[in-house]
């Protein structure tokens, strides 16, 4: 890493350096609201700053050729950038100011996208664009070179999940020479996807998939499985992980039935059972604790099929009405013939119908029991209903179809032909308009088929429908599966839909805020397979580059104690958040024994409670201490530069 | 023309848009060398051209000009701009590229991107980057943010007045350029070639492109772009303001006339995301969607659709049969509405938006033996466990290359390329 060649003076504020400022219009996300050219000139009047230019983007390259050609030139020494939150494009320009031989912490970012323009208009936003600059001048003019920390990666990943997300990923990073620890909190391995058949669009088995990944996984020296394990400890940071995982045999008839099918299948360890998974080893007869050590980890908690409420398109109250993964086993199972029979019941007519537990809208839908409504679209229910009703139409001529739906989704490729094909079956399609889904009733017809769905139908502008169907199957969608428990200990943000929130869906799409920790597949939104096995080599790939580097750089923002002001009072160490990041130490200062505080800086998260309760102010976070933010207070409340520009 | 300094590769990305710049960015983060080769003038692709991405409403150039400056500036990234991949089979265990560099008629090396000649150019010719709405010269440098800042001459339209040449302070203009031809090899690929929106001229009924006033969602990218033709929205056929403008969905997909019987995947996503930013510029305009079905399908889609529809956004279901020039520049739209009353109906808007479906941009027959399917995208031959496998050994597929995708989805399917690709990579040296 490039150090920065001036020594900085020690001495007072806002003179300190040669600040360059750089206003971004954002493409006019900026200067829609704010007066660019205003705020530059604005910022030439503020003592440090040398130069004030805008571009249409900073963030482009000739925007970060203009800042590289002032630090270069020896113009500026200082770097405010102005744009967007630092969250998207602190390390794009930091990045910049290494590129041009400068340290990359004597930058500053001022943000007038989110803090200014999306919320503020007219004159009051470009004043307060104003303000923000002139306070992240004075910082930056005070900002010293800072070294990155340099911490050493643990070489091994820790997988956490063994459905087919963290099988894909296991095994990428394994073929890519990488250790891997594989947790699984079943006694089976594959997942959502063992509990299917065949998988939309072409018919792949899950008896294959799985098989096959599951095989190559428990093959592979690199990768050791762990199942029937929980996570009860998390600590660490990004290259030095540390988990506590507890192997248990599960309790109170857990699995029960998946054990019992397995038993009834003749199949052994390591060979896969339809609707169960695969069972790599035998359940732990006891408890057992097991403490790992990675450099990253991959979060592959997946997702489970969402649970109707109880009478919720009578789910629950007509045992004839069933879920889709339900449905798919009974299909499984149900005997050749011209009509199908599920428990030697005749089904003359199916109805499907979509959007269930999916695409609610506050206000139209009813919440579920948790208190919450899932507005998200699931992605993969409509290619597997029409495929589940192709499959039907197919092999049982005489069972009719009835097809209700909001919008037919078969976006992925092969799947339109799906839906085609559907057509061709002679499915027979109804539409509904949100708010006024199909009913499912008891037919008062005691002759007709137990059940009619009652629908107003879009198709047919409107016309009130009856139709009396044999069986009705719910096209679910999918919920995250519940992990508060491992979100809580790793601090892993979690988006409204309670799926896993990425840090950026394009910039970053499977990282989290956690540096070090990826998502890989449903566990972050619905997927179907591919996109499942795509988002795993995407977390797996992220992995790898940190996991070969063998060592990550993270930013120096950790507290800093000035021995020649600590007196050894201990304050900051009771404050502090993280543990082991201040300790007490005995050090010989003019002869004598004291104690003062020293920072373990991998360990410090830069909170600052130790700078609140030092009674000497001898303790400061690096790159936020006590003067730069007065500094910044008294730009933000001087009125001196604003006037007239 | 000069030769590429470094000719052999760990990796090969074809193809310099999202997909491709992703896939480099992936493996030259665990250290591999990898060459970009773009056809065009400069990188960035197709995610360049927009104006704000759904379902966040950045802007397009703030998440896609940084990933290029991170590109350009990889020590372990080589870019090769305006070249087209001849030939690419496997040889001696490995992969090899012929490879043509176009001429751009300017010297790359000596030119220092001051846009000189482009000031000194008199030509004027329509700006396919602004969707043919504005001019740009003849030589001129392909947009403000593209990479490399080197320009070109499009000799097609170039009158030899000379005096590009003459201004140029570099003496970087060459007229006599040639072609030239070299060789890459590489241990893998990743083909991210992308797409391109089917041409307005296939579709007879919507008035193959003659119907004044009818433009292509790409177009309305550039109306609504911060650097558009016009900056703000004005109907190009007489700079009117627009109050009233249709979006007609599903505009070359899912329909057999055209033999695209696929759905494009994203069309739903832009048009309601390009409504919603209209209902921003033109506040009190009418905006309505056509379609069969909105598939709002990915992470936060639904949401946005919804939120759309809270704005005022007028959804009607039907496919649009016709559309007709109207009074005063207007546009007719007759479909089938599935109102009670139901029938054949005709709506006039002032604008009207076709919503394009997408095709490959790139066919390797003649070039590589890779395969493609009955949709022409590049066929995966694991579509489930390894969606980025091809039928050919060492060679993976990213993005709108294997079929419409989306911006997230072609990133997160560019990690996966970049992974199997590095996997390959680490397999095959440890075999040597």
């Amino acid at each position: 890493m490039a150090k920065k060649k001036k020594p900085e003076p020690k001495t007072e504020p806002t003179t300190g350096g040669k600040v360059g400022v750089y206003v971004c219009h954002c493409g006019g996300n900026i200067s829609d609201a704010v007066d660019v050219e205003q705020v530059c000139a604005q910022a030439r009047k503020i003592p440090g700053v040398v130069v004030a230019r805008d571009n249409m983007f900073m963030c482009s390259d000739p925007g970060q050729e203009m800042i590289i050609e002032d630090l270069k030139s020896g113009l500026v020494d200082r770097v405010v950038v102005a744009s967007c939150s630092p969250s998207l494009h602190e390390t794009t320009f930091r990045s910049a100011l290494a590129r041009a031989g400068a340290n990359p912490y004597v930058y500053e970012q001022a943000n007038l996208r989110e803090q200014v323009s999306w919320v503020h208009h007219g004159p009051a936003a470009t004043s307060k664009a104003s303000r923000l600059v002139a306070a992240a001048a004075a910082k930056a003019g005070q900002l010293k070179p800072l070294a990155p920390l340099r911490v050493e990666v643990q070489p091994r990943a820790a997988v956490i999940g063994g459905g087919v997300a963290g099988l894909k990923s296991a095994l990428e990073l394994a073929q890519r020479g990488q250790e891997v620890i594989l947790l699984e909190k079943s006694p089976f391995l594959g997942g959502q996807v063992a509990q299917l058949d065949r998988l939309a669009p072409l018919g792949e088995t899950a008896a294959r998939i799985i098989g096959e990944l599951a095989a190559a996984v428990l093959q592979h020296p690199a990768i050791k499985v762990y199942t029937c394990v929980q996570v009860e400890g998390f600590e660490g940071y990004i290259g030095n992980f540390k988990l506590k995982v507890i192997r248990r045999p599960p309790g109170g008839g857990e699995y029960a039935a998946q054990l019992s099918t397995l038993s009834q299948s003749g199949q052994g360890l390591g060979e896969f059972v339809p609707f169960v998974g695969l069972m790599p080893a035998s359940i732990p007869e006891t408890q057992e604790d097991i403490h790992l050590e990675a450099g990253v980890i991959i979060l592959a908690t997946g997702m489970r099929p969402y649970g109707p409420r109880t009478g919720e398109y009578g789910y629950q109250k007509f045992p004839q009405v069933v879920t889709l993964p339900e449905f798919i086993r009974l299909l499984a199972a149900a005997p050749p013939g011209d009509t199908l029979a599920l428990e030697g019941r005749p089904i003359r007519g199916a109805a499907l119908i979509h959007c269930v537990g999916s695409r609610q809208i506050p206000g139209v839908h009813e919440e579920n029991e948790g208190g919450y409504l899932n507005e998200y679209c699931s992605r993969t229910c409509c290619g597997a209903s029409l495929y589940a009703a192709n499959l039907l139409r197919e092999n049982y001529p005489q069972t009719r179809i009835f097809d209700f739906y909001r919008d037919i989704r078969t976006y992925g490729r092969g799947q339109e032909e799906l839906y085609t094909q559907a057509a061709h079956n002679q499915a027979v399609f109804f539409r509904f308009e949100a708010g006024e889904e199909p009913q499912v009733l008891e037919n008062p017809d005691p002759q007709g088929p137990p059940l009619l769905v009652r629908v107003q139908d879009v198709l047919t502008f409107g016309e009130e429908i009856e139709v009396p169907v044999d069986l009705v199957v719910l096209a679910v969608g999918q919920e995250p599966n519940p992990v508060a428990d491992l979100v809580e200990k790793m601090k892993i943000p979690v988006a409204a839909d309670r799926f896993l929130q990425e840090v950026h869906p394009k910039l970053r799409p499977v990282e989290v805020a956690v540096a070090g920790i990826f998502l890989a597949g449903a566990c972050q939104a619905p997927f179907d397979v591919g996109e499942t096995c795509a988002a795993a080599g995407a977390a797996a790939v992220k992995a790898a580059a940190i996991l070969s580097r063998g060592y990550v750089e993270l930013d120096p923002f950790v507290a800093e104690v000035d021995l020649s002001k600590c007196q050894g009072a201990g304050a900051c160490v009771e404050a502090c958040l993280a543990d082991g990041a201040l300790t007490m130490v005995e050090l010989e200062v003019g002869g004598q024994k004291v104690k003062r505080a020293q920072v373990n800086p991998v360990l410090c998260i830069g909170c600052g409670a130790c700078v609140a309760v030092c009674p000497e102010n001898a303790i400061n976070v690096q790159g936020w201490t006590l003067k730069q933010f007065e500094s910044m207070v008294d730009m933000v409340v001087s009125d001196e530069y604003l006037e007239g520009a | 023309m000069a030769t590429p300094k470094k000719l052999s590769f760990d990796a090969l990305v074809l193809g310099g848009g999202i997909a491709g710049l992703e896939a480099a960015l992936n493996l030259a983060e665990q250290d591999f060398s990898v060459v970009v080769v773009e056809q065009d003038a400069s990188i960035g692709g197709k995610m360049i051209r927009l104006s704000k991405v759904f379902p966040t409403l950045d802007c397009s150039s703030c998440i896609t000009t940084p990933k290029m400056a991170a590109a350009a500036h990889h020590p372990q990234i080589t870019i090769l701009t305006y070249c087209e991949l001849q030939t690419l089979k496997r040889q001696n265990g490995g992969l090899v590229a012929g490879i043509v560099q176009k001429p751009r008629y300017v010297d790359a090396e000596k030119c220092i991107g001051c846009r000189q000649c482009e000031y000194q150019c008199p030509v004027l010719v329509p700006d396919a980057e602004q969707g043919g709405l504005a001019a740009r010269k003849a030589a001129y440098i392909p947009f403000s943010n593209a990479i490399p800042q080197t320009a070109l001459i499009d000799t097609a339209n170039c009158i030899l007045c000379g005096r590009c040449a003459k201004i140029c302070p570099t003496q970087a203009v060459d007229y006599f350029e040639q072609p030239g031809e070299f060789t890459l090899t590489a241990g893998a690929a990743v083909i991210a070639t992308g797409f391109e929106m089917i041409p307005l001229k296939d579709k007879v009924q919507y008035g193959q492109g003659q119907i004044p006033n009818v433009i292509t969602a790409l177009q309305m990218e550039r109306l609504l772009a911060p650097h558009g033709p016009y900056n703000r929205v004005l109907r190009p056929y007489d700079g009117m303001e627009p109050d009233n403008i249709a979006f007609i969905q599903c505009a070359g997909s899912r329909d057999q006339s055209l033999g695209l019987g696929y759905c494009s995947r994203v069309c739903c996503m832009y048009a309601v995301k390009e409504a919603m930013l209209l209902s921003g510029a033109l506040p009190l305009a009418d905006i309505t969607v056509y379609y069969m079905d909105i598939r709002a399908f990915g992470k936060g889609y639904e949401q946005f659709y919804q939120t759309a529809q809270a704005m005022g956004v007028n959804f009607v279901k039907g496919k649009v049969a016709y559309l007709d020039p109207g009074e005063n520049g207007a546009v007719k739209v007759r479909y089938e509405s599935q109102d009670a009353a139901g029938g054949v109906q005709v709506a006039e808007h002032d604008l009207v938006v076709l919503s394009l479906g997408l095709v490959p941009a790139w066919d390797p027959q003649g070039r590589c033996v890779l395969s493609t399917a009955g949709d022409k995208f590049i066929k995966t031959v694991k579509p489930k466990t390894s969606p980025t496998l091809t039928d050919l050994e060492g060679v993976f597929v990213a993005g709108a290359a294997a079929g419409p995708k989306d911006i997230v989805d072609s990133i997160v399917e560019a990690g996966a390329a970049a992974m199997e690709a590095s996997r390959y990579l680490t397999s095959v040296s440890s075999k040597q």
